[in-house]
């Protein structure tokens, strides 16, 4: 087991910088970038389904025995900025693939290039980058000078990537840690939050599992400031008339939340039972709308990286738009449950304009649902 | 609307037992369980724990000769740990309770919790499963 462990954690190591982003499971528990396949073979289905594109393919090994391998595309928006679409590969086709394969026995691989066969192209690279350029605008505003979260009437967009892969105390340094949040040397884990001692065990067991066990792999809702560290985006819709702003999930499953902003008082659970989103009441500050939240329950991770938390927990939150392309998120963790004092935690996410977010539920994914 | 039926039959048959995911302290939730001597000696055995921030407390077979548990020390080195309470007899005599377990299959709903459980002049092994 011990020698398993140490397995885990130097593959997490040698992989630090090779996981992209996939938002809803942990990449480096799932796929071993130590190793590669090289694939050849016939297309025989393509799923072309939010938020992981799969192609799978009949390969036939030496002994002559045909084998259904699934590969995995990471996020169709991606694919699509980088020119992949629906029709790019089609049943039929033989393909050569590139891939990380997955860990254990399954004929799974995360595909990094395919090369249609018949031509030689090249019809898919990974670039795993979703950067453009900034505007420059200034942060939109309502005709009463007030902020405005979402897009202009008659644009689109959304909020995109974050500035960092998790949660982590506000301390000077940044934290190294890859896109799954893992940490690229556990002896940081007392600098991610002062935890109770129960708490930084199992925080440091679920980092040496590389997070394989992460609820939300189970299609249970990102709560907590999870919700703006997915990889699919959010979008605040103002109902001002209503005295509420919800907060539309990109990475969940098309879940929402709503943060009433009606002076309705805080730090009251308003839901007959507990909640992965909580009871949030907002108001605003100048140019910043500060959101208290209690009423959580203990059923999901609050964040990427596996943080644990208590029916304790309470967050008081932030959000400032300095920008027209800027978010700045700010959380104060409170839960006396799993950690010995409040602390704050913060990062940028970035505005994705020109389109919306799009529908996603869990439980059709490939992760949750045919390859389980 | 036979097979429809039988669905929600079959649902109402699964739903009430289904886990209840728990994510925060390892040792809060209803346990259930047995111990005895041997295989054959058995005592059932509910423990209900809840994690304050500070303590956990709880009470060992609720109900009406619920044992309220006194200390509870979980050690997170090793994932084991001792419960201590006081019950008593029949006849009101005082019966110390201590037990001594190790956490298993941690990251499940369905966690177990096994060892030794001692009481009174008695002692067998435990076995306590999270609900």
């Amino acid at each position: 087991m011990a020698h398993g462990l140490r397995a885990l954690l130097l593959a997490s190591t040698v992989g630090f910088t090779a996981s992209p982003i996939l938002g809803h499971h942990s990449f480096t528990a799932t796929y071993d970038t130590e190793r590669r396949v090289s694939l050849e073979g016939v297309v025989t289905r393509v799923d072309w389904v939010n938020p992981h594109a799969y192609v799978f393919v009949n390969v036939v090994d030496d002994q002559g025995t045909t084998m259904n391998w699934a590969l995995e595309f990471g996020n169709i928006f991606d694919l699509e900025r980088d020119g992949w679409s629906e029709d790019t590969v089609a049943i039929g086709d033989r393909v050569a693939v590139e891939a990380y394969p997955a860990r254990g026995t399954s004929r799974r691989a995360f595909a990094t290039a395919v090369i249609r066969s018949d031509t030689g192209r090249r019809v898919f690279a990974a670039a795993g980058s979703t950067d453009g350029a900034a505007s420059n605008r200034p942060a939109p505003r309502w005709p009463d000078g007030q902020v405005r979260l979402g897009p202009l009437p008659g644009e689109k967009g959304h909020w995109g990537p974050a500035s960092v892969a998790g949660l982590f105390e506000d301390a000077g340094t940044e934290i190294p840690m890859n896109g799954d949040a893992i940490l690229g040397n556990l002896a940081d884990v007392g600098r991610v939050a002062p935890f109770q001692p129960w708490a930084r065990a199992l925080y440091e067991r679920r980092q040496r599992r590389l997070l394989v066990d992460d609820p939300m792999t189970r299609c249970v809702p990102p709560g907590g400031p999870r919700q703006f560290h997915t990889a699919y985006g959010f979008q605040f819709v103002e109902q001002r008339e209503l005295g509420r702003i919800l907060v539309l999930l990109g990475g969940g499953n098309r879940n929402w939340r709503v943060i009433h902003t009606d002076r309705r008082p805080v730090g009251q659970r308003e839901e007959v039972v507990r909640t992965y989103y909580g009871t949030s009441v907002g108001r605003w500050e100048a140019d910043t709308l500060v959101v208290e939240s209690v009423g959580y329950n203990e059923r999901f991770w609050f964040t990427r990286g596996g943080l644990p938390h208590t029916e304790q927990l309470r967050l008081t939150e932030r959000f400032t738009r300095p920008d027209f392309d800027t978010l700045r998120y700010e959380v104060t963790v409170d839960d006396p449950g799993a950690y010995t004092r409040p602390w704050t935690g913060s990062w940028t996410i970035r505005w994705l304009p020109g389109e919306d977010i799009q529908e996603y539920f869990c439980e059709e994914n490939a992760e949750s649902t045919f390859l389980r | 609307m036979r097979i429809f039926s039988a669905l929600c039959l079959l649902a109402g048959l699964i739903l009430p037992g289904a886990a209840q995911a728990q994510e925060g302290h390892p040792l809060t939730g209803t346990w259930s369980g047995d111990w005895g001597p041997n295989l054959e000696e058995r005592e059932h055995l509910t423990v209900v724990m809840r994690w304050d921030g500070e303590n956990v407390t709880g009470l060992i077979n609720p109900g009406p000769r619920s044992v309220v548990l006194g200390t509870v020390r979980l050690d997170v080195t090793d994932w084991t740990v001792r419960l201590e309470a006081g019950a008593r007899d029949d006849s009101g005599r005082s019966v110390p309770i201590a037990a001594e377990g190790r956490l298993e299959n941690l990251e499940s709903a369905h966690r177990t919790l096994r060892g030794t459980w001692r009481q009174g002049d008695r002692q067998g092994g435990f076995l306590l499963t999270r609900d």
